[in-house]
């Protein structure tokens, strides 16, 4: 897997290559906006993170030019600026994801993660980890042969947590396709909601299958 | 006393004391002229007769005509007054009507406009520069919190060290949710944040806040109560809402006490939304109360420890979501009973 990092500053630049490097990636950096302009063509990624504001060409007319140019990598645009507007200006634009400035660097490495593996997710209408089970239509969800009860929001979180299963959830992620939130309500909703499904999914069994990472997010794997 | 009924009493004042001299001399004159002449002297009832009948008629009528021309001159004032009277932070650059034909008042409004535009420019300078510091501490945020989570990974750090960076990153993201809502709250101020205006079923989002709200609630033992909820659309931008609503709960559960209860309603009145929260908390002091909106206010300090963990912004953001949406929020609160913050938003 081959990313592209177009942002100008450099110690963002160097903290982003050396996160994304460390989950597996291979990683090219590129300061300047017309630099960048034609690195996609020459070089096939599987993802690019770019930042809006950059000197040269910024990275809105860049996703667009790409697109135009019938280029389909997915891009994650960064913002310092970090409003509606502009992201679902960004979208329009063409780019697959926005993730606004200051962001936790374990978020923009599962978003990464997530835009390299959009298409293959698991579409199996029953999601499974360990002995736990959920069934998507019927919403059930077992564990070890027991039936647990889920309201529709924890269903919905466990669901969105078993499709990214082995992947960190961020907080923010959780947010928006969970709650469809846009924003950080700065409140503990996430966490206080993901307590009460350990409680149910976790507490009396063996091995745990809901960690924290703290200071990012959630992650679900049997170890 | 306004300028206009002190002047007319002054104007009385003067017309009487003018009449009474007048009486008075002529009174002496014609004593005189009657002791010449040595006749019955009936000239106190002429006098009074005098008085009586054109003395008193005239000062009436000069009272009532002085008033009318006092208010004839003093018109301008007023219109002028009730014009500055409807000055406020959003309308600075529109200015003060002027009458054009270079008099006092004209003079004095000129200066006014100055004045507020004056005025305009300050608070367009203070605007760009909080949305320029916020935009400005972002790059730092990143680069602070993103090299705080590049130590964390390295395997070799003791757990000393490991608790000292994983408590920096806690901090840092909460400066992060500040400057977050200062950006917002500055992009509000400067008309740049827009909606996007669709049919929203409130009660739809009011249900679902509820859910969230017990759930919030749960640790510190408060009971949450959906007391009614009408279904009712409003035209709004659904995020936004359920930010609104999102953040007074959460207020409503951090500021209440253990063991204590909140009620959310849902009703229609009067053509409008009126959604309200209360709370059992300590609630706010009057002294505070019409302060509870601005931004970074803490009441009482001692209070709300716990809830310091926020940005400080919450009911800062809920009134610019609220007057955004052409709505009213107001708060009342019985210190130690009931606090209530009140939506009203217009029905589409």
């Amino acid at each position: 897997m081959r990313v592209l990092v177009v942002e100008d500053e450099k110690k963002t630049a160097s903290f982003i290559r050396k996160a994304l490097q460390s989950e597996g990636f291979a990683v090219d950096v590129c300061h300047n906006g017309d630099e960048a302009m034609s690195a996609p063509s020459a070089t096939p990624y599987d993802a690019i993170v770019l930042d809006i504001m950059l000197p040269g060409r910024d990275g809105l007319s860049l996703v667009r030019q790409w697109r135009q140019s019938r280029n389909a990598t997915p891009v994650l645009l960064l913002s310092a600026r970090g409003s509606v507007g502009e992201r679902i200006e960004g979208l329009d634009a063409g780019a697959d994801d926005y993730l606004p400035k200051p962001f936790a660097l374990a978020e923009l490495a599962a978003r990464v993660r997530a835009l390299t593996r959009r298409g293959s997710d698991n579409k199996s209408p029953v999601l499974r980890l360990a002995d736990l089970s959920l069934d998507t239509v019927t919403r059930q969800a077992h564990r070890a042969g027991r039936e647990i009860e889920l309201t529709t929001r924890e269903f919905r979180l466990l669901e969105f947590l078993l499709r990214s299963a082995g992947r960190l959830c961020a907080r923010t992620m959780i947010l928006e396709k969970v709650w469809d939130y846009d924003f950080d309500p700065g409140t503990n909703l996430v966490d206080v909601y993901i307590k009460r499904l350990r409680e149910k999914i976790d507490a009396d069994f063996h091995p745990k299958l809901l960690h924290t990472v703290r200071g990012a997010g959630y992650v679900m794997r049997e170890t | 006393m306004t300028i206009r009924t002190r002047m007319t009493l002054w104007y009385a004042g003067v017309l009487l004391l003018s009449a009474l001299i007048i009486a008075g001399l002529s009174f002496k004159e014609l004593r005189e002229r009657h002791d010449n002449i040595e006749e019955p002297d009936d000239s106190l009832q002429d006098v009074i007769a005098l008085i009586c009948w054109i003395g008193i008629p005239a000062v009436i009528l000069s009272i009532g005509g002085g008033w009318w021309l006092m208010r004839r001159a003093l018109a301008p004032i007023t219109t002028l007054t009730r014009a500055a009277e409807g000055i406020n932070e959003r309308n600075l650059t529109q200015p003060l009507p002027r009458s054009g034909n270079g008099d006092e008042l004209d003079r004095l409004t000129q200066v006014l406009n100055t004045m507020t535009a004056r005025l305009h420019e300050s608070f367009t300078r203070i605007r760009d520069f909080t949305l320029h510091a916020s935009h400005e501490l972002k790059t730092p945020l990143t680069v602070l919190s993103g090299e705080t989570e590049t130590e964390l990974r390295d395997e070799s750090l003791s757990p000393r060290e490991r608790e000292h960076a994983l408590s920096r990153l806690d901090e840092l993201q909460r400066l992060a949710r500040i400057v977050d809502g200062l950006t917002l709250l500055a992009k509000a101020d400067a008309g740049l944040l827009t909606l996007n205006l669709a049919p929203v079923s409130l009660d739809e989002l009011v249900r679902e806040n509820f859910a969230d709200t017990q759930i919030l609630a749960q640790a510190s033992g408060v009971r949450v109560e959906l007391a009614a909820c009408e279904p009712l659309s409003v035209k709004g931008d659904a995020h936004r809402l359920r930010q609104l609503l999102l953040n007074l709960a959460d207020n409503a559960v951090k500021y209440n006490q253990q063991g204590g209860s909140i009620t959310m309603k849902l009703s229609r009145s009067n053509g409008s939304a009126l959604f309200s929260v209360s709370n059992t908390g300590p609630g706010v002091s009057p002294t505070a109360l019409p302060r509870v909106f601005d931004r970074f206010f803490r009441g009482d300090p001692a209070h709300n420890n716990e809830a310091a963990d926020g940005c400080g912004l919450g009911l800062s953001i809920a009134q610019w979501i609220v007057a955004a949406h052409h709505g009213e929020i107001k708060i009342e609160s019985l210190p130690a009973k009931l606090t209530t913050v009140t939506v009203r938003l217009p029905i589409c």
